[in-house]
């Protein structure tokens, strides 16, 4: 079989430059360019490797994308913008707030006392500057040996994003926002954030991430190339740490989005993450958690929603790397009209992390006749004292449920949309930030209500 | 007996059925049926259940279905709401004098016809509250403000004597027997249908939940409605008043009569209705439909 050769091929001046306009330290030019080398090395993905499973970027070109960056933060006001407007409004109690924009200035705000006890909030390039100390533990380490061309390709070349660090013992109750929007990408751009959320020892923080714009090559020719979103998110949760974070993307179909993160999960500490896929062309997505210490303790939990011929790949991996730790995966899949999706829940436990508890729950309701869904779970255990289950639904709405629902008046599109809102609520309902529910299950019957066109709402 | 003409002059029609027995398949009156049902023959699977059933209901009457498991109560109680999977492969429903076979379920609903579910569906991560408010809105076609909705909600529920933690939960998630057909008659109080099919909401209930849920039902009998009340057993009978009950068996009606038969069935076993002889039964038909 012959496949669609590309280039791909990214000249080492694109790495030098970007080091050189950012004044960036030895150290982090030095990490860019051998994540650059490993890039050169690594093959584009194909859709028969085991990690991609049927998701197909093969034909993109990964050299012609130019990398955008988002505008410098300013603490004057957030940006119009309905999904902004929205956002803060639920939200009117939090901690901070960070919105980053493609071509529009971004807003910052944090919570005076926080900030007085050494908590740092602040978009990345701002941090390299300021704290690269801090950072390079973090940025100056090998990419893992599982990480993906798209994720080399950000490590090589990102040039926005966000660092949040928590001191030890300093415990923020309510959530910090961060919302970074992408509609002012123009086709044919690339876009590579990097969130570092560091969390002290017995610290506590919940950040709300969304990535929304329609992306849709408004301006300029070459219509048909699609923008890139290649997403790093890194998170260290320290030693009885309680970290929470939920990342939801809302992107326009136009918009091929790559994704990759990692959390490490210390002696008793406790992660949370929620991801919310709403909606891209193509999504593909690895959520890692690394169980390092006994006691450490994580909940992982998906929900996606799709639709027209949305394409949704997500590999979640569990690895348990410590005894007496525990993992919780839930993840839901709704999938209208012709939308797809793969996923594959892999749990990890070496060999020295005895008394491991893992549990693995994915569930996909198919709704439009043509949607399709794949579940592929994978244990690796080398541990001999391990309690680790896992299962998988594949099936469309309950017809009785719809029933029950028409039997009382609603009508059947009604009924399907609280049948899904419901079938989603029921893994919100343990998500630590209360006002996020509602804030996910509005977002969700956003897209739901525009269904027959499979559009997301206009960001 | 309001509406009660039986048999009237003209409307009175006869049918044999196996065993010889006549028995009146029509009540007529005056009054318009709300309910029509006319040699309805309904298939599950391509499997025929109902076999040609006929029953007529006028706008106030209570009538019982009785029959035994497997009668085909609940295929006919499905047929009336319009699920989908029961196809009606020949006769007629006929509503307020309009045919429904190609009517969905939700304008059935909407028109005025409601189903107490035999076995209610759970719906999980869908709250009670929620579902009640898009269900009243739907029915009533405007929606009422949080606090309308909560005084009226709170009266019904005071009435079957329900808890305020039931809004929160989830459709009938985890509910016991009891809860499930509580919510079931919560449903109805709301909705106002004029019509109502309740499926064995006897079933499953201890004796104070089922005066409980017969008073909620007897709070809405009426002129504005009508009911057929399917049950297994005789008991709920005790408390809800029929003016008529019929007895299914193998997806015929076979047998109708007055308040009497239930108490008749209930001391003789539904194997009296095969096989005793015919003139007992015409006897007890006669008696019950005396004026
Ligand atoms: N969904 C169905 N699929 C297959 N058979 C059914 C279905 N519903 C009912 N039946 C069959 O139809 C007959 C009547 O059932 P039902 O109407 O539930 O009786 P009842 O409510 O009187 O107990 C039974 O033989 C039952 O097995
Ligand atoms: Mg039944």
């Amino acid at each position: 079989m012959t496949e669609t050769k590309t280039a791909s091929t990214i000249a080492r001046q694109r790495v030098d430059d970007l080091a050189a306009r950012h004044g960036e330290a030895g150290w982090l030019k030095e990490a860019r360019l051998s994540d650059w080398e490993l890039y050169l090395k690594c093959p584009m993905p194909t859709p028969r490797d085991q990690d991609w499973h049927g998701t197909d970027l093969s034909a993109l070109d990964l050299s012609a994308f130019t990398a955008v960056d988002f505008q410098p933060v300013e603490p004057k006001s957030p940006p119009e913008h309905p999904f902004v407007a929205r956002t803060l409004r639920h939200f009117s109690r939090r901690a901070g707030v960070i919105v980053q924009a493609v071509g529009r200035p971004g807003y910052i705000e944090l919570d005076a006392g926080l900030a007085a006890r050494g908590v740092i909030l602040c978009d990345l390039s701002t941090a390299l500057r300021e704290h690269g100390d801090r950072l390079r533990p973090y940025l100056a380490v090998p990419a893992k040996p599982d990480l993906n061309k798209f994720g080399l390709m950000a490590r090589a070349l990102f040039n926005c994003g966000l660092f949040l660090f928590v001191p030890p013992g300093v415990e923020i109750d309510l959530p910090i926002l961060s919302m970074a929007l992408t509609g002012g990408a123009t086709a044919g751009s690339a876009i590579f954030p990097r969130l570092i959320v560091l969390a002290g020892d017995n610290s506590k923080v919940s950040l709300i991430h969304a990535s929304a714009g329609e992306g849709a090559g408004r301006s300029g020719g070459g219509e048909s190339a699609p923008v890139l979103h290649s997403g790093l998110v890194e998170i260290q949760a320290g030693a009885g740490a309680r970290v929470s974070f939920l990342d939801l993307y809302q992107f326009g179909s136009n918009v091929v989005s790559v994704n990759r993160s990692e959390a490490a999960v210390a002696q008793d500490a406790e992660f949370t993450s929620l991801t919310v896929a709403l909606g891209g062309g193509t999504t593909k997505s690895d959520i890692a958690t690394y169980l390092q210490a006994p006691g450490a303790a994580s909940w992982v939990s998906g929900l996606v929603l799709g639709s027209g011929h949305e394409h949704f790949n997500f590999n979640t991996i569990e690895e348990h790397n410590a005894p007496d730790t525990r993992s919780d995966i839930n993840f839901r899949v709704a999938l209208g009209d012709s939308s797809a999706s793969v996923y594959q829940g892999i749990i990890r436990v070496a060999r020295v992390a005895q008394r491991t508890n893992a549990y693995q729950q994915n569930r996909n309701l198919l709704l439009g006749g043509q949607s399709k869904a794949d579940s592929i779970p994978k244990l690796e255990i080398l541990a001999d004292d391990v309690k680790c289950s896992h299962g998988a639904t594949v099936g469309p709405v309950d017809r009785d449920q719809i029933f029950y629902l028409m039997s009382r008046g609603l009508t059947e599109s009604e009924a399907e949309e609280l049948i899904v809102l419901g079938f989603f609520k029921t893994v919100l309902e343990s998500y630590p930030v209360a006002e996020a529910v509602d804030w996910v299950l509005e977002s969700a019957s956003q897209k739901l209500f525009r269904k027959p066109s499979g559009q997301t709402p206009a960001i | 007996m309001p509406n009660f003409n039986f048999p009237a002059a003209a409307g009175w029609q006869a049918k044999i059925v196996p065993g010889g027995r006549r028995l009146p398949n029509e009540t007529m009156s005056q009054t318009k049926p709300i309910l029509a049902i006319k040699n309805l023959h309904v298939s599950v699977e391509d499997k025929e259940i109902l076999k040609g059933v006929s029953l007529t209901i006028n706008a106030g009457e209570v009538h019982a279905l009785m029959g035994r498991t497997g009668s085909g109560k609940s295929t006919l109680s499905y047929t009336l709401m319009g699920h989908p999977r029961y196809k009606v492969t020949a006769g007629q429903i006929l509503y307020k004098g309009e045919d429904l076979t190609a009517m969905p379920a939700d304008a059935r609903a909407r028109a005025g016809i409601y189903l107490a579910f035999q076995y209610p569906v759970a719906i999980p991560g869908v709250s009670v509250s929620n579902f009640l408010r898009a269900a009243v809105k739907a029915r009533r076609g405007t929606e009422l403000t949080i606090k309308e909705f909560r005084k009226e909600l709170r009266e019904q529920m005071n009435r079957l004597e329900m808890k305020d933690d039931f809004l929160s939960r989830y459709i009938n998630d985890g509910f016991s027997g009891g809860e499930k057909k509580r919510l079931e008659i919560l449903q109805m109080s709301l909705l106002k249908p004029e019509l109502a099919v309740l499926d064995e909401t006897d079933s499953g209930l201890d004796i104070d939940a089922l005066k409980t849920v017969a008073g909620g039902i007897n709070a809405m009998t009426g002129p504005d409605l009508s009911v057929l009340l399917i049950t297994h057993y005789q008991r709920i009978l005790n408390y809800i008043t029929p003016q008529f009950v019929h007895v299914m068996q193998e997806g015929r009606i076979v047998l109708s009569g007055g308040s009497e038969l239930a108490h008749e069935l209930e001391a003789r076993g539904y194997d009296w209705v095969t096989q005793e002889p015919a003139a007992t039964t015409d006897a007890a038909v006669a008696q019950a439909l005396a004026p």
